[in-house]
């Protein structure tokens, strides 16, 4: 009995092949049918605040293509969770085990690049389609397996110090940045590229560690270089903390910061000093105009109770993907065929982000909202003061 | 000059969340013979006690640090009545106790991260003393302050109760041989109950005033404190608190300055480095007396 | 048996895992069968594990080579850790090998020119189930007939009393030394197919983890047989996925419980020669008993 279901997969795999390059393939449409999607999820564990904003925006997905039908007529999305709490042996062996399930067609992961840099040689080997949902670090996307639908840090960051430099006319600048974190050192060295070449001094450099909880030294470090400007190139609880610290010590300059306090709950912990401090993001729920971006943040607020993050826009957006990929399927899709559609998408859709073109696999936005919290706790657009 | 001596009472303060946690964690071995892996948590869930005390019941601010504080006691007796006390009759040694502790550690954090959502939560600033104080050119923060003199009064009033009372010379003796001990009248099993007390309530207080001098209050809270506090123990001497007192400041102290004159690269090894150097070369610490007292 | 295919595949890379982490309990179990409790293993697994990564990648050595330099390399920092730890008295011993391990993390993450830094090392070779399944076995088999030596009597006398073994000419330094450059072997063994399997590895790979990994593993499995390391750490390995297929919701709590009723009912681990050795007695015992019963009547 399997064996014959396994031949028919076969021979329809072959057909859908033969499909894909068929002159009509636009209204090719896979099996209607139940698939599965893999997720391997960070629900707990170090990153488990954004972990679960990942998690969210990808059920919020499925929920929507199902409804909408838009992996294809009578196509039924089941999102699969397997919990990895961060570690990267764990992440692998809930790899393998989707790789086992045949009914499972892609995979999606990993917020930290180790973790993504563990996973994607088992992906490759095996021919699972895995889509990076939060790692970062540049050269991680393999076509055709492995994608990332995260936008690589600079860009952003260029354009809010250039920024910066016009409208706050700092003469010095000290910056925090993870000695641990090669994203945000990257970030960093960007941001004191542009201002440099603007001719703003480095007041100072201070280097934290990632798993660090104690800001005050660091903090009257930086206020002792005097500067007109802190920017802040730090993950998520340090970059909270230190703005924090900075505030309690009596610092009332300005500060920068990167989309890490983007998320809610970093303002429900910090609160008044957070706000009016600049950070660019591709999307906040508050401010991102285009149709689809308010249609998301009105559904997930109506299912989570809470507005979406920049970390639920990527789960969303991963899922997405897979099923735009899924949708332009003939026949019984396979893992092979799906890769191989996946890979050739020029363009995410739909989107939050108002145009998410891919580049060898590599979501590339050039689009940077440059955002700040009010004192109540809403993201506005930083008019610069 | 200004930078250094604010950058010194910042370490001062940092070294003083280090002790408080190390004074609780060193009864705990000095005493009990057990090295807790889950330790960390009675000072994350003393933070996780007093912010929610304060949430819901909007206590004023010493409350909910007592009310962490007892939190933290209570759970380190649970822990050791659960975990340890089936031990204890069979004479399993630190290795058995070491595994249970590494269970509880596993149970309490995953409990701490669903209690908190997986966020880091913080006292909202107008629940505590946010304000600075200005002594002299220096302005100091008044929770650093309350810090500094937390640990002074803990240390004086633990070092006091077992060298000069009565209960301390039990405690002591439980430490030496319980054997002995208990065959000289001592009742063993309220001395351990009590221990366990002070040290979830010690390390419980280090877990509510970090989490309120940083702004957090989450799961990761008494990793930290777990590693550096054990630090200070080691260099400062198992059965003398003074010396882990001493050792906590130093620690934060020399923490602060690597980090300011030379890289925060080698802030961690230069703390580890001299906990090596300690072990190897001065195995009793700073103050503890010869030899160790479980041997 | 279309089932029992899915489910190795499903379950196979669990098995990997576990054998990498049987390395590791055998090497703990290596030196705390002669009474020392010590977490040194994540030091030599980190030596191991990056000797093992440069050699194939920079070097372009076959595996095998990479495997056996793994080993020495492990077994030589074994050789320094033993030549200062040892004169320490045990619970100190058992401190500073947990201070060696936080030492041996932020020395990988500051020597990037070695170990990739923050960056960590992508291995570009990997080894099939089966080779590591024939190194774990001749690893095990070595265990096995150093248990029935004279090395294992000596060491099981030295856990016992030290005092009393050294009376009967048994030099415990001795003993321990050379368990120490077994258990820096086996480590460094472990951490090079820890990084054969991951395929990445970074100083957060060789951390606090995998010391309480080990022990955990070594004394569930029973620390008083060369078997029960290894029973251990495939249990050890297997609980999360396990718990996550039976309690997803709660998988941490159900382990930790786990963990905690295991050392609370089997105090001596799973594997434990002397509750055999007892049933077995008693079961003669029974016997003789119903022999004797039987004559009488």
């Amino acid at each position: 009995m399997r064996i014959r279901k396994f031949s028919l997969r076969f021979a329809a795999s072959i057909l859908a092949l033969s499909g894909a390059m068929a002159p009509n393939a636009a209204f090719a449409e896979p099996d209607a049918g139940e698939y599965k999607i893999g997720f391997i999820s960070e629900a707990t564990g170090p990153l488990a605040a954004a972990g679960n904003s990942y998690l969210h925006g990808a059920q919020l997905a499925i929920e929507q293509i199902n409804a909408e039908e838009s992996a294809g007529k009578g196509v039924e999305l089941e999102l699969v969770e397997k919990e990895s709490g961060s570690d990267a042996a764990r992440s692998v062996q809930a790899l393998t085990q989707f790789i086992a399930d045949r009914d499972v067609l892609a995979v999606s992961c990993c917020i930290l690049s180790p973790v993504a840099g563990a996973v994607k040689p088992v992906a490759i080997a095996q021919k699972m389609p895995l889509v990076l949902y939060g790692a970062t670090r540049p050269g991680l996307p393999e076509l055709p397996y492995v994608t990332s639908i995260v936008v690589l840090p600079g860009p952003q960051e260029v354009k809010m110090t250039k920024m910066l430099a016009e409208k706050l006319a700092p003469k010095t600048v000290t910056y925090f940045v993870n000695a641990d974190n090669d994203g945000f050192q990257g970030r960093f060295k960007a941001a004191q590229e542009v201002m440099e070449e603007a001719g703003i001094k480095t007041g100072g450099v201070v280097s934290i560690l990632s798993a660090d909880t104690d800001f005050t030294a660091p903090a009257t470090q930086a206020i002792a270089t005097n500067p007109d400007l802190i920017m802040v190139w730090t993950t998520q609880t340090p970059a909270a903390g230190i703005i924090a610290a900075l505030r309690a010590r009596g610092y009332e300059g300005h500060i920068s910061a990167s989309d890490v306090i983007s998320p809610a709950p970093v303002f429900e912990r910090i609160g008044e000093p957070l706000a009016g401090i600049p950070f660019p993001t591709s999307f906040a729920a508050e401010i991102s105009t285009s149709p689809e971006a308010k249609a998301f943040a009105e559904a997930y607020e109506a299912k989570f109770n809470g507005s979406p993050d920049t970390y639920a826009a990527q789960g969303y957006t991963a899922m997405r993907y897979i099923a735009q990929g899924l949708k332009s399927l003939d026949g019984e899709p396979t893992r092979e065929a799906l890769a191989n559609a996946m890979a050739s998408i020029a363009e995410i859709t739909p989107n939050v982000y108002g145009g998410l073109p891919m580049k060898e696999g590599q979501a590339d936005v050039d689009k940077a909202l440059i955002a700040a919290w009010t004192k109540d706790g809403k993201i506005t657009t930083w008019e610069g003061n | 000059m200004q930078l250094f001596v604010e950058q010194l009472i910042n370490g001062w303060a940092l070294g003083s969340l280090y002790a408080l946690f190390g004074i609780g964690f060193g009864l705990v071995f000095s005493t009990l013979g057990i090295l807790n892996a889950a330790h960390g948590a009675y000072a994350s869930w003393a933070a996780i006690v007093g912010y929610y005390v304060f949430q819901w019941y909007g206590v004023p601010f010493p409350v909910a640090v007592l009310c962490g504080v007892f939190g933290g006691g209570i759970l380190a007796i649970l822990v050791d009545q659960i975990g340890f006390q089936p031990l204890r009759s069979r004479r399993m040694g630190m290795l058995g106790a070491l595994i249970t502790s590494i269970g509880f550690w596993i149970i309490l954090d995953s409990l701490a991260g669903s209690a908190t959502g997986h966020q880091s939560l913080a006292f909202p600033a107008s629940s505590y003393p946010n304000a600075m104080v200005q002594i002299g050119p220096l302005r100091v923060p008044q929770m650093q302050i309350i810090i500094i003199l937390s640990l002074i009064i803990c240390t004086i009033a633990i070092h006091l109760l077992i060298q000069r009372a009565r209960i301390g010379a039990a405690m002591r003796a439980v430490g030496w041989n319980d054997v002995a001990a208990a065959i000289s009248g001592v009742n063993s099993r309220v001395i351990i109950l009590l221990t366990a007390f002070m040290a979830g309530a010690t390390s419980g207080l280090a877990g509510v005033l970090g989490g309120i001098a940083t702004s957090n209050v989450s799961y990761t809270l008494g990793e930290g404190l777990m590693l550096k506090g054990f630090a200070a123990v080691v260099v400062g001497g198992f059965n003398d608190v003074r010396g882990t007192a001493v050792a906590g400041i130093m620690l934060g102290i020399i923490e602060v300055f690597v980090a300011q004159y030379i890289s925060t690269a080698f802030r961690d090894g230069v703390t580890y480095t001299l906990l090596l150097a300690f072990l190897i070369i001065r195995p009793r610490g700073l103050f503890g007396s010869a030899n160790f007292s479980r041997a | 048996m279309e089932a029992l295919f899915d489910f190795w595949a499903a379950y196979g890379s669990t098995v990997t895992f576990a054998m990498a982490n049987a390395f590791f309990a055998l090497s703990t179990y290596a030196v705390l069968s002669t009474g020392v409790l010590s977490f040194t293993t994540v030091t030599f697994a980190a030596i191991g594990g990056f000797l093992a990564a440069q050699m194939v990648g920079q070097f372009g050595l076959h595996v095998y080579l990479a495997f056996l330099i793994a080993g020495i390399g492990g077994g030589l920092g074994a050789a320094v850790v033993a030549s200062l730890f040892l004169r320490l008295e045990s619970h100190w011993m058992a401190l500073a090998s947990l201070a060696l391990v936080l030492i041996t993390r932020v020395t990988a993450l500051n020597t990037p020119g070695l170990t990739g830094g923050v960056n960590g090392l992508v291995v570009p070779v990997t080894i099939s189930q089966f080779e590591l399944f024939v190194l774990l076995t001749v690893t095990t088999l070595v265990f096995y007939r150093l248990h029935n030596s004279w090395y294992g009597l000596a060491s099981r006398a030295v856990r016992e009393d030290a005092a009393v073994a050294s009376t009967m000419g048994i030099s415990p330094y001795r003993i321990q030394f050379t368990a120490f450059l077994i258990s820096g072997a086996v480590g460094g063994l472990g951490g090079a197919a820890l990084a054969f399997t991951l395929q990445f590895i970074s100083p957060d790979t060789y951390f606090i983890g995998i010391a309480f990994t080990m022990i955990a593993s070594t004394v569930l499995g029973g620390s008083f047989h060369w078997f029960g390391p290894i029973v251990g750490a495939l249990i050890f390995t297997a609980l999360p996925a396990a718990m996550q297929a039976v309690v997803p919701a709660v998988e941490d709590v159900a382990k930790g419980v786990v963990l905690i009723l295991i050392m609370v009912f089997l105090p001596r681990g799973l594997i434990d020669p002397r509750a055999i050795g007892l049933r077995r007695a008693a079961k003669r015992r029974r016997d003789i008993e119903h022999e004797a019963e039987k004559t009488h009547a």
